[in-house]
This record gives structure tokens, sequence and C-alpha cells, in this order.
């Protein structure tokens, strides 16, 4: 590929004529990112057009430029519900520009500028694209997405899923950063995670002896016993988040979101009528494994970007574990000090529980009855 | 991570989007729009082809309830498809089959049309694997199993191809026949295949059988080296089913290889907009010195360009054949005819492979069509002059 002459040679010569070459139905789309802000434009082939919104308004067969302009409001519609452009999970809200054509080497394309301010600056820019879904399942998105002096394309819309692309690709850090700050916002966020965390942790300061809670007599056993439910609760999480991340095991929501909400009723109860009191780590395991499910949820509307997905779920699986011990540290050591009063034998730890359990229970017969 | 290969794969594919690019840069290339605001409000942006109205969406809807209706519907666009190189048709027809796939039992007919769209977007190996499930629904299905034999044919799969072809006699000894011997002209019985097919009565066949039997008879007599002969057959298949386009592109090459570029311009005419014939356009008006060539090349840089972008390369035979060919671009050619060969082994893509690859100056290139020619004692004049220098 050494011949840059010929190029010249080549390329300085007009095209004129109405001649035109048969390719496969594409979709133009050009971004480029500054910030919050999205701008670029879309084209879709006026012919395309037509089987979208109908253009040919007196059905002469030839779609003339008064036809597609008298479209636009119709096209701008149907592009905004075919395709969208996120922020990190959250929407970009396109506006768009004035109409004009674009000549393809297919024939002439209507050419939508837009404009987009999405709700936070962009990481990772998320593409759904459906344009011609049900009409010609062959269209593609030929994406051209520009960020700063980075540019990188895609092929769009070959499946149903949402298309993900890491706006700064030069450093798979910030992408990472931008994870880990998803995955503490998650933990605090999802208080149903931190609960069922607490539960297995309040009597974590106390030793269950002869039907009766008695405080620990020291640190050690109290850490042991936090360290083991923490462990046991990260590993099981872990597992189960990493397998959906990356599609290998797919439970339904519905499911997964019941029994997240039913093992916090469980872990609450145990404190009131105990039944597990030193392999309270098991429970943490077992359940884990449902709540590691739970996170992935969250991470599926986010997206995995291309090229950078083991670091960005890494990433986001320790903001999670960063926002756990952040909760871990704040309140054990409370718990640790007034582990030795009543108060927090007969009233915080039993009461405590069963106004967990009982919010737990609602959180479960909403999920797992009622309509979604 | 991807493994080596595949990632060199993928430097040079992209080396080669951007010559294209930067080939059909004018040409309302891929990478600047320029967008305007048409002059007048009755210019006509676009032509609509038969069936390619909104009017036209009642009736794909009405296909999604009805099998009658999807069938012949699916029939008609990938019939537009071959006729005029439309390739959104058989976007169309994969729309009106959508809602008939996947289902069970699988409905045969709706899969050998799938079969049909994939092999017209060189999908042969999901193609096969969609015949033998219609195969395994209705083992008898002649449609079937001739669509078969003819994708493993492209495929190089020649005992594969002839073990279908045989199950076509139950439904007609004759077309049996000339599906066996096609293949056993190209797997080193030429000569023999040549005679038996022109001696192939020919009163029970359809024109279509007909004009396949010439299609092939003109193939055969151009790897004998017979030009005239030739020319004659692909006339009569032509005059049979004008639309042929695989037939009309043969006939082209023939008229180029006897330096008949001003008759070649003639036969395509008006069919522009179809890849290959625009190919061999512009291989004759470069011979002819033709002004047009500037908007043929550019054309075709740029439809090649966005197919590359796409990820299917639908026509990379032709691109192999244009970068080396015409924008003489020998190693980014031989890359293009590499990329072709792991997908399709024609005669042609053979012939593209051993030129591209004696350009580029990298005889080893050559070596898996080599192996082909040496497995199959493939016969073809064509060949000559590279298989005993690269030997």
């Amino acid at each position: 590929m050494s011949r840059p002459g010929a190029f010249f040679v080549l390329s300085c010569v007009l095209a004129v004529g109405s001649a035109e070459a048969h390719v496969a139905s594409n979709g133009f789309l050009d971004v480029e990112v500054q910030g919050r802000d999205l701008s670029g434009s879309l084209e879709l082939a006026v012919r395309d057009v037509e089987l979208a919104v109908g253009v040919d308004a007196d059905r002469d067969g030839k779609l003339t430029w008064r036809e597609l302009r008298a479209s636009e409001p119709r096209l701008a519609g149907y592009v905004l519900q075919h395709l969208s452009l996120r922020a990190q999970d959250q929407n970009c809200e396109i506006h768009f520009g004035s109409l004009q054509v674009n000549q393809r080497v297919d024939g002439n394309y209507a050419w939508l500028p837009f404009t987009a301010r999405c709700p936070w600056a962009l990481r990772v820019l998320q593409i759904r694209y459906a344009l011609m879904d049900g009409i010609d399942p062959s269209h593609r998105g030929l994406l051209r997405l520009t960020a700063g002096t980075h540019v990188q394309s895609a092929v769009l819309g070959a499946t149903d899923a949402l298309s993900t692309l890491a706006v700064d690709r030069s450093s798979p850090w910030r992408t990472a950063a931008q994870y880990f700050h998803a995955g503490t916002q998650h933990i605090w966020s999802g208080i149903d995670h931190l609960l069922f965390l607490l539960s297995l942790l309040l009597p974590a300061v106390l030793l269950r002896r002869a039907g009766r809670w008695v405080p620990v007599a020291d640190g050690r056993p109290a850490f042991c016993s936090i360290l083991k439910v923490v462990t046991a609760f990260t590993i099981a999480h872990s597992i189960t988040l990493s397998l959906a991340a990356f599609n290998v095991v797919h439970l339904p929501s519905r499911l997964t979101e019941s029994v997240i909400a039913g093992s916090i009723v469980v872990a609450a109860l145990n404190n009131i009528f105990p039944v597990v009191t030193e392999t309270r780590a098991r429970i943490a395991f077992v359940f884990g494994l449902l709540h590691g499910f739970g996170f992935a949820s969250v991470l599926a509307d986010m997206g995995l970007p291309s090229g950078a997905r083991l670091i960005s779920l890494v990433a986001f699986n320790c903001g999670i574990e960063a926002g756990q011990l952040a909760v871990v540290l704040g309140v054990m050591p409370v718990a640790y000090a007034l582990r030795r009063l009543s108060v927090y034998q007969r009233a915080l730890l039993p009461w405590g529980s069963a106004a967990i359990a009982l919010l737990a229970l609602v959180w479960f017969v909403q999920r797992a009855f009622l309509p979604a | 991570m991807p493994e080596p290969s595949a990632q060199a794969a993928s430097r040079t594919h992209r080396g080669r989007l951007a010559c294209l690019i930067l080939l059909g840069i004018r040409g309302m290339a891929a990478v600047h729009a320029n967008p305007y605001v048409p002059a007048r409000d009755d210019e006509v942006l676009a032509h609509l082809p038969p069936g390619a109205a909104h009017t036209s969406l009642p009736i794909r809807q009405q296909a999604g309830a009805r099998l009658d209706v999807a069938l012949p519907l699916a029939q008609f666009y990938i019939s537009q498809a071959r006729a005029t190189g439309d390739l959104r048709f058989l976007g169309y027809a994969e729309a009106v089959l959508m809602r008939w796939r996947g289902q069970t039992p699988p409905n045969p007919d709706v899969l050998v049309l799938h079969a049909t769209i994939l092999q017209s977007r060189h999908s042969f190996d999901a193609a096969v694997g969609e015949l033998n499930e219609a195969l395994r629904a209705r083992p008898d299905d002649a449609q079937a199993w001739l669509t078969r034999a003819t994708v493993l044919r492209v495929l190089g799969r020649y005992d594969e191809a002839g073990a279908s072809c045989v199950r076509l006699a139950p439904a007609d000894v004759i077309l049996a026949q000339l599906c066996t011997q096609s293949l056993r002209a190209l797997d080193g019985h030429l000569k023999s295949a040549y005679t038996a097919v022109r001696q192939l009565p020919l009163q029970s066949l359809s024109n279509a059988a007909r004009a396949w039997r010439y299609s092939e008879l003109g193939e055969m007599a151009q790897s004998l080296g017979d030009d005239s002969a030739a020319a004659h057959w692909f006339l009569e298949a032509l005059q049979l089913a004008p639309d042929d386009a695989y037939t009309r592109a043969a006939y082209a090459d023939l008229l180029l290889g006897e330096g008949r570029a001003a008759e070649t311009l003639k036969l395509l005419d008006g069919r522009e907009s179809m890849e290959p014939m625009l190919l061999r356009i512009a291989l004759a008006q470069q011979r002819l010195n033709d002004p047009g060539l500037t908007q043929s090349r550019q054309m075709l840089a740029s439809a090649f360009a966005v197919e590359e972008q796409r990820g299917e390369a639908v026509h990379r035979r032709e691109q192999a054949r244009f970068l080396l060919d015409v924008a003489k671009l020998a190693s980014a050619a031989l890359s293009a005819a590499q990329d072709d060969w792991r997908v399709q082994r024609e005669p042609a893509d053979l012939l593209i492979l051993l030129r591209a690859a004696q350009a580029a100056h990298q005889p080893d290139a050559a070596a898996p069509a080599l192996q082909f020619v040496r497995e199959h004692g493939t016969e073809d004049v064509r060949f000559a002059p590279y298989l005993g220098r690269s030997q």
C-alpha cells in the first residue's frame, strides 16, 4: 500500500451524473461528543425513508424534494422512536435541525442534523439503533463517533441489543473510574443489598449462648465474624455478577429481585428467632449469589464498553465492595460500642430486624406478585 | 483478545478500506457528506423500483399473517434482487420471512427461500445449514437439493455437491445429470463433461434449465480455450434468460479477454448499478480510454468501501479485481483475493488469487489455490500461465 501518488490522480475529478450503484441498506450516523453535548447527523436513503414513513404522496414512483420535505415531521418522529442515544444509562434528548439532501453512491440520502444534550458528561455512549426494523432486517447503521481527536466506527443494528461504546478509549482508567463510581452509587441507592448485609452483621458483635444474646468479650471474634460474612457475600456476588455480565447465565429479573427481598426477610428473622448463629457466612454466601444477579441487572442497563469489558466489570465490582465497606466501617464500630447495652440486645437488634423483615416482606410481595 | 491472525486480517482489512475510501473520495464517498438543499421543489431525489414503495407495506403486513402471501412475495423480492442486483430486496424478502422462521416444525419452503437469501449474500455456510434443515423436514425437496448442490459447488466441496445432484434424479433425471456433469467439469473431467452436457436431451427442460445448460457449456468451452464456442453458448443462454447476471458477467469477461471492449460496453449498457457489471464496464472503459472511467472507478471504490464498512463484502471477488486491474494496487488486491478465497472457491476466485499473488510478487500467497488445483485436477487454459511459473 505505498502508492500515494495514485490517490491524487484518481481523486481530482468531480463525480457527476445520476448513476447509482446498488449496496445494501445503510444508515450513516455521525456523532461528535463534547462533554455532555452530542452533535452530528443521521442519513437515511430517501428510498428507505419512503418505506419507513411514506414519502411518495402522489404515488408516481418519483420521490421529490417537496415530498421529502413534507415528510420531515414524520421522519423526525420515526427517528426518535427508533434511535436513542444514552450517556451511562440516561437518555440524551435529541433535537433535529432542518433536513437536507446528501448524494451517496447508491442514491440520495435524507440528511438530518441533530444536537443532543445528555444528563452528564459522556464516558460511555450507548446507542439503540432500530431504524428500518421490521422493514429491512439487513439495514445497518454505520457509526462514526468522534471524541476529540479520537475517531471510531461501528456497525449498528445487527441485533436488538444496545451498542455500547467507550467514548474515551485513550484512557480505559477513566472508563473504569466511571464504572467504579456506578458501583458505589448502586450499593448506596440499592438499599436492599445493604439491609441484607446489615441483618447478617448486626448480631456479629454478640454471641448466642443458651438461648440468649451475650456481647463478645473483645473485638477479635466480632471482627472475624464480620470478615467472614462480608467475604462470603463478596465472593458469592462477584461470581454471579461476572457470569451474568458475560452472558453465561441469565435469570429473569422478577425472580432474582423477589428472592433478594426474600433473602432479607430470612436474614432479619434469623436475628429474632435465631436458627443459624455461628455460620451466618453461609447465608451470606448462598444469598449473595442471587444479589450478584441483582447487581448484574444494573450493569446490563449500563452495558460494558467494548474493548474495556473486563476492566469495567472489575471496577464496577470494586465500587460495590467499596460502598459496602464504607457502610460496614460506619455501622459496625457503633454496634460494637453499643453491644453491652441491653437496648442493643433487646430492642435495637430484634425490633430493628423486625422492621427490616417487614419492609423486605412488602418488597417481596410487590416484586413477586404485583404486575411489574 | 482476537487471535494474532485475526488481528492481522483486520489490519489488512482496514488498510484496504482506507484505500477504497481514498479512491472514491470525491465520488460521494463514505467520508465526507456534502449536504445541500435542492434548488427546486420538484427535483426528483429517487425513483422507486416496483415493490419498494410504502404502498407495499399492507401486503408485507399481510405476509406476516398468511404464509401463502409470504412465500410468493419473498420469491418476488428475491427475483427482483437477482434481476437488478438491488440488495435491498434481499432485506425485504428477509423481513417477509422473518415471522415464519423459527417455527416448529420448520417450514421447508421458508428455509429454502431463506437459504437463497443467505446464498445471495455469500453466507454460504449458513445457507447450507438452512438447506440441511429443510431437507430433514422434506427429504425429497428437489429445489433444496439443487440449491444445496450450487452452494457446495461455490464452496469447492465437490463431493458433497455431487451427492446433492444425485438426489435430484427422482424429480428430474436430466437436471440431475446437468448438475453432476457441471461438477465433473470442475473436478478433472472437463472434456468428457462438455461432451456429456452437449448431448443432454433438451425436450424435457424448462427455459430456465436450458439457460443454465447453455451457461455451463459456455463456461466449459471457455475453460477449454474455445472462445468462439463459449460466446455462442453464452449468447444462447442470455437469449433465454437476459436477467442472468452471472452469465452476462461471464460473457463480458470473454469479450474483454478478446479485446472487444466496445462490445462489452454495449452488452452491459443500462446495468451500471450492479457492481459486477460496473466493474466490467470500468475495465472496458480503461481499454478504450473512455472518460467515463473516472466516474465508474469512484463509484466502485465507494460502493466497495461501504461494503467493507458493513463488514460483509458480497462483491469481494470484484473488489479484488478492481484493486488489481483498475486501481493497480496489487498488494491490496491480493489481500482482497485472499479474503475472497476464504469464502468461495469458484474458478474466477482461483484466477484472481493466482493473478494477484503474481502481481504482488508473493507466490506463496497462491499456495492454497495451487493446492486446490492439484487436489481437483482443475483444468482451465486461463490458469496455465500462473501454474507453470508458480510451481
